[in-house]
Parts: C-alpha cells; structure tokens; sequence
C-alpha cells in the first residue's frame, strides 16, 4: 500500500499553478474563517481570481461537472427557497408552533421537547436556519407569555435543526452536496441515515431532561396565557395553504421517487417551486424571487469554482493520498477518521466549504484504491458507502459543537442578543459540545455495527 | 417664510441617559406653542447640546413592542397585561437604546418648501431646526405647516383657527 501511494504522490505535478491555486484555497478559507470580510465576497473573489489567473477556464467553472458549479445543489435551494417564501405568509408554521405549545399544555419542558422534535423534523424537509427563523420567533412569545428564560429553548432547537436537518438529502446543505457529488438518492440518505437520527434525537430529548428539566417551573396562571392561544387565528391565507400543502406532498413524493424515475433531485424541486408559482396566482414573483437567500446561494457557487481549481492542480488528490498513508488503506479507520475530524472541524469552520472540499477528496481517494473503476461503480463502490456516510454525519452534527458550528446556531444567538439576552460563546459551547459529542458516539457506534460487522 | 418662522421655540429636550420613564413624562406635559400640551417628538441633545436623536411617540410604541411580533404574523396571540410588564422594563432603559439616531434638521434660514421637501422625502412630522452655530433652537411641526399652508389655500388671514 505504501508503496502504491508514493507511486500516487508522484502523479501530482506541482507546478506555478498548484501554488496559485492552493494560495487562493488557503487564502480565502482563511479569511472565511476570520469573518474579516463576509464569507460570500471572499468566494466570488476567490473564484474569479480562479479563473482570471487561467487556473480553470470559464467554461470549465461554469459547464464542467467535475470542476465547475454544482447546479443541481443551487437550483434545489433556490427552488426550496422559493417554496418556503410563498408558504410562509400562509400562517401554517405560527399555526404548527402555536398547536404544538397547546399540545404540550403549557408544561416548560414538554414545549421544549415538543419544539425540539417539531424543530427535528420540520428541518428534515426545509432547511436549518429557514426552520429556526420559523420557531424561534413563536418560542420568544411563548416564553415570554410563561415568563421563562428563552435561552435554554432557544439553544435546545438550534441543536434539534442540525440533528433533524442529517436525516434527509434535503435537510441540510452538506447532504445535499454529498448527494450531488456521490449520486445517492432521497430514499438512500432515509435508508442508512434516518435511522440513526431518530435514535439520536430521543438521546437528545433525554439529555435535555436532565440538563434543562428541573429548572423548568411555570405557575398554572400564566399556563392559561398559553392555553388561551387559538392557533387557527394563524391561518392567513387557507386557500393558498391548501394549494401550499398539496404542492409540498406533491414535491416530497418526487423526492422520494426521484432515484426511481432517473431525475435529480434539483429537478423535483425546481418543478415543485415552479407549480407552486403558477398555482399560488401571484402576478408579482419579483418579492418571492428576491427574498431567496443570494448570500448563501452565491457564496455555493463561489465556493465550487475555488474547489474546482484546487481539484483540477491537484491539491485535493494530493489531500487525499496524505490521508490513505495516514491510515494505510483500512477503510473502517478511514471512515472514522472522517467521521469524528468532519465533526471537530465542522465545530469550528463551516461545514459548506468543508463538505465541498472533501466531497472531492472522498472520489479521488477511491480512484487511488480502485484505479480501474469509475462512475457509479467507483462512487457507490460496497467499501466507500461507509465514507459518505461518515462525512454526511460528522459534517452535520459537527456543527452543534460551538455557537459558530451551524447558520442555526449563529441565528439563535443573533436574535437572543436582539432581545437583550445574549448567549457567551463558552455557553453554548457547554451545552452544545457534550451533546455533539454523545451524537457522533452513537453515529460512531452506529456505522461500526450497520457496514462492518452486521454488513447491511 | 422661513422654517424660524414657524417653528416652536425649542422649551424642552432629552439627553440620551435620560429614562424612558422620565422621557414618556415629559412627552406627555411637555409646551408645544400657547397652552397646548404633550408633544409627538422631542429631540436629544448630549451634554454640548448637539444634537444626537430624536424619541418620538412611535419610539416608544416600539420600546414596548417586542421584535418577535414583527418577525412573524403572530399578533393574534397576545394576552391580557402583556404591555404592563414589557412597559415597565422598558421605563427603566435609557432613552439612547429607542431615539432615532439619523435626524433630518432643517436651517433656521431654510425656506419653507425647502422644510416640506425634507419632511415629505424622510417621512417625518417634525425637525429640529438648527442655527448657523449648529444648536437646535426650535422644532418645527407638520402640524404648524399645515396651518401655513391652510392660510394661503383659504386665504383667511388666521388659517381657519379660530
């Protein structure tokens, strides 16, 4: 194996452009990391840095699949996005929030758990941070009405986004990213990570009780504030909420069959957003157009360009055979080390451009061990499934580790702040980093038992 | 006519570690002009009396107004004595944290429409006007415009007031 990776150290040419081209890479993280200048200017500037100093060409950053933009992974957030904006005037998620503080009587720790779970698994299908700006405004309220302090429910959802968001192709950015790049359907991320999450999320319910639990008391008159509450005066719009709700079941079926029908999910998605807009009768999409995130949408495809031209120097596949060396080829140890250093890194940086960086990685460490393979026998390959896997879990519930891990961690204590009630760093870190680190314990536990010894 | 000529001379303000308590008081009793009473806005000045803000009567509907109302449709669900308590922890934070700190002032020497043009283009009912030293010597009221204009619309020599 050794001998086999040295062979592989000498294919990479390191040459001026190698250089530039991991200078721009190490330049631009590090200034994403930083904060200094915000994360989605860096990328456009770093990608047309990419591609002004000829280390990929237009073409190759706008057409090529190996190292150019990830249309399919922009086109499903656009269209998700635009979904979402016209679902949101309909009321339907003051009207679930409000229902579900009702559903658990006006008990503190239940409506934790309650918006805990709903959290989970409302960021299964939206994304993390669309879902926290969907709650926390209803969980601000409810406490108030109960007098509580809304920290604790404020940090106990964002962690709930990010479990809840790792279930699914669609919960959650990296997903997405792994699911473009390794060609894995909606149905495979429900088969192999789904599973894993409900068992994290009920270890998660269970650790909050006894984290948060006994300090939760509310008197019975100000439960009455809550019980008074009727969710149906939420409910704006029940005509475009019906049209809403049939569209979404509509476009969760596609994603579902997607892998079935041959289609990439972007598509399901696309056409969903598309329906939505002709059914939901607005003569004017300018608004649900402009309210779709461009930050976050621009700072995606800024970041495929500056991957594009580190893959195509060789920078990535050089990474690479650095980490087969590290663990000589033994696939249970990479796929740990992938798991737990995915988890640590997505603490600290975000998992975007982490994910985006690996994604790459992962394909051009399994052409080092399977040369003679490619396409989907080389990305779906029995031994490197466990990897994507791995990745999936790590890079997403990494970010419950720090207050800066996950765009939902970062929106939480934004709005605490804004209601004077600011969340220190090592605070959350307390909270965050055990509870983290219990989920990735049980991930861990969880590939070890499922790919290598039950081998399902 | 001239923004000095219409404008109330300036009898009260507020500095930015005034109370919200202290500065909804003097809102509320403060001389705008002959035996009328409470104004919609006061400026406020800091200790060199430059001017620094202005607190209106929205500011404090805003003081008392919890963000998470405005970020969703969730007005429906308030209850009874909500404003009670929101009121009194807002009483007690300085007027600083509330006033608007980007104000629109117009010269004493300003002609009047130069006045309705800074009032109608910023949305706002009212302006401090200022001297040529930069002190705010007067406010001048939406209110006291219209009265103005009112006189040479009507052409009654007291613009219908009686």
């Amino acid at each position: 194996m050794t001998q086999e990776v040295a062979q592989a150290s000498s294919q990479v040419v390191m040459g001026t452009s190698f250089w530039v081209a991991t200078a721009i890479f190490l330049l631009a993280y590090g200034i994403i990391v930083t904060d200094k200048i915000h994360k989605t200017i860096v990328a456009i500037v770093g990608a047309s840095l990419m591609i002004l100093l000829s280390i990929v060409t237009q073409e190759d950053a706008f057409h090529s699949t190996e190292l150019g933009v990830d249309w399919n992974v922009v086109f499903l957030l656009v269209s998700m996005m635009i979904i979402i904006n016209i679902m949101k005037p309909t009321g339907v998620f003051e009207y679930i929030a409000i229902k579900s503080a009702k559903a658990a009587k006006g008990q503190p720790f239940m409506i934790m758990a309650i918006f805990s779970t709903v959290t989970a698994v409302v960021s299964a299908f939206l994304d993390n941070v669309t879902t926290v700006l969907l709650i926390a405004p209803v969980t601000l309220l409810i406490c108030e009405a109960l007098e509580l302090d809304v920290v604790p429910f404020l940090i106990t959802e964002a962690l709930a986004s990010n479990i809840g968001g790792t279930a699914t192709l669609i919960g959650d950015p990296p997903n997405i990213m792994i699911a473009s790049k390794a060609q894995l359907d909606f149905m495979a991320f429900v088969y192999h990570l789904t599973p894993v999450i409900i068992v994290v999320l009920i270890a998660y319910i269970i650790s909050i009780k006894f984290i948060f639990g006994r300090r939760l008391k509310v008197r019975e008159e100000l439960r009455q504030r809550v019980m008074a509450m009727n969710e149906l005066d939420a409910i704006k719009d029940p005509a475009l909420l019906k049209k809403s709700l049939a569209v979404l079941a509509v476009t969760i079926t596609g994603f579902v069959m997607h892998g079935a029908l041959h289609m990439q999910p972007a598509t399901i998605a696309l056409s969903g957003a598309g329906l939505l807009l002709l059914v939901s009768g607005t003569k004017e999409p300018h608004h649900i157009l402009a309210e779709a995130e461009w930050t976050t949408l621009f700072f995606f495809i800024g970041l495929f360009i500056i991957i594009g031209g580190v893959v195509k120097v060789g920078l990535i596949k050089w990474m690479s055979i650095q980490v087969l060396d590290l663990t000589r080829g033994n696939l249970f140890g990479t796929a740990m080390i992938v798991m737990w250093f995915s988890a640590f890194a997505s603490a600290f940086i975000d998992n975007i451009p982490y994910v985006a960086t690996m994604n790459p990685l992962i394909v051009d460490m399994a052409k080092q061990l399977w040369p003679d393979l490619s396409g989907l026998q080389l990305l779906h390959h029995p031994d490197l499934m466990p990897l994507w896997w791995s990745l999936a879990l790590g890079a997403c519930l990494g970010g419950n580790g720090t207050a800066i891990g996950a765009s939902a961690n970062v929106i939480v204590c934004g709005m605490a702040e804004k209601m004077g009630r600011p969340i220190a760093f090592r605070k959350f870190m307390l909270y965050g980093m055990p509870l983290m680190v219990e989920s990735v314990i049980i991930c861990t536990v969880y590939v070890w038992l499922r790919y290598y010894v039950l081998k399902i | 006519m001239k923004a000095k000529d219409l404008m109330i001379p300036l009898y009260e303000h507020l500095t930015p570690d005034t109370s919200l308590k202290d500065a909804v008081r003097l809102l509320r009793d403060a001389k705008r002009g002959e035996e009328k009473v409470g104004v919609k806005g006061l400026p406020v000045l800091d200790s060199q009396t430059r001017l620094v803000g202005m607190l209106t009567m929205h500011d404090v509907l805003r003081a008392v107004y919890p963000a998470y109302l405005a970020m969703m449709n969730l007005g429906d669900f308030t209850w009874e004595g909500m404003i009670d308590s929101l009121a009194k922890q807002a009483g007690d934070r300085p007027v600083s944290a509330f006033m608007t700190n980007v104000v629109v002032t117009v010269r004493e020497t300003d002609p009047l429409m130069e006045c309705i043009d800074h009032m109608l283009k910023s949305r706002i009912k009212r302006v401090p006007v200022i001297n040529a030293g930069g002190a705010v010597v007067g406010m001048l009221y939406e209110r006291d415009i219209f009265f103005a204009v009112a006189k040479k619309m009507l052409d009654e020599p007291n613009g219908g007031v009686l």
